[in-house]
């Protein structure tokens, strides 16, 4: 790979320990993918935030490099969700021990410069840059979502490539950057009776997980809508993100790729797979965190009516501010809804301690996570149903 | 009949010398013992960084130590966050010497950047031969000279 005589500079140590690590990192990433030169990037998204996560090993690693003096994130940079609401997470039943290492991790991160919502829907808080441009986002969801929504280009980054993109404002120019690359490979025909359209983000939840599994390289749905919900194309970028290895879909109609079929039979499979039980003791919502287009809809799907089991909800605090703003956070509270600010259903301790056996959610993703990370069992059911039959 | 041969042709003429594909490079000669493991490794959960070893029962190589030797298995597997688990390794002395995959990947790759740890993969019909394997020899070139092979078992 072709660097310039600063980067091989910063790459030699010249710089300091953390951008000679960081460019370490690049380099071993472009030769992994025979890429020619590194790119600037105009954003970079990081993931590996909760303590659940990244542990003690990766607190070690982020507070040495925070500690060296003069060492700042070069480009915007946005952070995962952590583990708890930073401000209310005594009320919360979160441990003390668990809370003093997450402020510890939180800390380190906002030493090195990052914006102030920790979030996996960093294009709700944020302004999105024009069509095509290139940045480094880790966290599955947001890259699938920033190339096959949004229009701009990522390689599905992890939590230490992405940090390295942090410290150089550089990315390695390969995979999904490259015009060539964005071009579908593997088709799912998408054949549903007549009668089932796709709707919602139990629906398109399943068709990801589904995909996500079988297919390889940029997707291409055959047979679905072209103008889906903003929540229903973000369940289905989190569900390919959750068991897959894309990073990008598009909806067309090309002839000729390996394809494969989508039919009642899959999204019945599919969702018996995710969907592990009838009900749940607790109900959570926001996985991928809540946007303000689906807290409208919570607030107006409430009618009035009270919750009668705990409800968490799940967003980042810049969107809770502006819901708060708009009247839904209150009418959400008011039904006896929790809201979690900044953090995520899947790495917080939260659902463990609320000592349930079963938690409802509308969300693929999520349930996939809560049943492994939290050993509860999940019922995946749409939100209209989870009011329909949880509310009085 | 005269053929052109490239740089890999000529290198894996020996039956013992393999070329492989530098991922994070070593700025000298490694000759250190082989632990071969046919399956992949998933770093966070399936690794202790205290101990160097595998500590997922059902692998194969449960509780082997690693430490100072040449690990070699397919690709990693699981969290990226897997990243620090090998850096957590390095900082406790624990690491391999080096690193070598059939298909590289980035839990693996960035985890060894990060901690200095030479990295490299190759064909499957190469990594194949590396089961056996007992010393070998890493170059700055990232050829790699199998020395010996294991003792057979039985």
């Amino acid at each position: 790979m072709y660097l310039t005589r600063s980067e091989e500079k910063a790459l030699g140590g010249e710089y300091g320990e953390a951008l000679e690590s960081a460019y370490r990192v690049l380099l071993a990433m472009g030769r992994l993918s025979d890429a020619k030169r590194l790119i600037p990037i105009k954003w970079a998204h990081v993931s590996g935030v909760s303590y659940l996560t990244i542990g003690d090993y990766g607190l070690d690693f982020l507070q040495r490099i925070s500690k060296i003096r003069g060492t700042k994130f070069k480009v915007f940079t946005t952070v995962n969700p952590c583990g708890m609401d930073i401000e209310n997470w005594d009320r919360l039943e979160i441990p003390p021990e668990y809370a003093e290492k997450q402020l510890k991790i939180i800390n380190a991160y906002q030493k090195l410069g990052i914006a102030s919502s920790f979030t996996c829907v960093p294009f709700q808080s944020y302004p999105v840059p024009p069509k095509g441009t290139h940045v480094s986002w880790a966290e599955s969801s947001a890259a699938i979502f920033a190339n096959s929504i949004l229009d701009i280009r990522t390689n599905r980054e992890s939590a230490v490539s992405a940090l390295a993109s942090a410290l150089t404002g550089k990315t390695v120019y390969s995979d999904l950057h490259i015009d060539k690359n964005r071009k579908s490979t593997f088709a799912v025909r998408v054949k549903l009776p007549k009668e089932k359209e796709l709707k919602g983000s139990v629906d398109y939840g399943v068709l990801g997980y589904y995909s996500g599994k079988h297919a390889k390289g940029v997707i291409e749905f055959q047979g679905i809508k072209a103008a889906r919900s903003l929540s229903e194309s973000k369940a289905l970028c989190a569900a390919i993100g959750t068991v897959g290895s894309s990073g990008m879909f598009k909806v067309g109609r090309s002839k000729g790729l390996e394809t494969i079929d989508f039919t009642q039979k899959e999204y019945d499979e599919t969702f018996d797979e995710i969907s592990d039980s009838e009900t749940g003791d607790a109900i959570v919502f926001g996985c991928p965190q809540m946007t303000i287009e689906e807290l409208y809809e919570l607030s107006k799907g409430l009618e009035g009516k009270h919750f009668k089991k705990k409800c968490i909800v799940f967003c980042s605090s810049k969107v809770y501010d502006l819901a708060k703003s708009r009247g839904y956070a209150d009418d959400i509270e008011k039904a006896g809804a929790t809201f979690v600010r900044d953090s995520c259903a899947d790495f917080t301790p939260l659902i463990s301690s609320l000592k349930v056996d079963s938690v409802v959610t509308d969300s693929a993703k999520g349930a996939h996570y809560m049943k492994r990370v939290h050993s509860v069992k999940v019922a995946l059911k749409d939100t209209e149903t989870i009011l329909r039959e949880n509310m009085i | 009949m005269k053929q052109r041969k490239d740089s890999s042709s000529t290198a894996t003429f020996d039956q013992n010398v393999i070329k492989a594909r530098c991922i994070v490079e070593t700025p000298k000669e490694i000759k250190a013992e082989v632990l071969f493991s046919p399956s992949p490794i998933a770093f966070l959960q399936g690794v202790d960084p205290e101990k160097g070893v595998v500590c997922d029962r059902k692998h194969e190589i449960f509780d082997q130590p690693f430490t100072n030797k040449i690990l070699v298995f397919p690709n990693a597997v699981g969290s990226s966050v897997g990243a620090y688990v090998i850096y957590r390794l390095e900082k406790n002395r624990k690491a391999p010497k080096a690193m070598i995959n059939q298909t590289s990947d980035i839990i693996t790759a960035s985890g060894c950047a990060l901690s200095g740890i030479p990295l490299f993969d190759m064909p499957s019909e190469s990594f194949e031969r590396l089961a056996n394997a007992g010393k070998v020899t890493i170059n700055a070139k990232a050829q790699i000279t199998i020395n010996s092979r294991k003792k057979s078992k039985n």
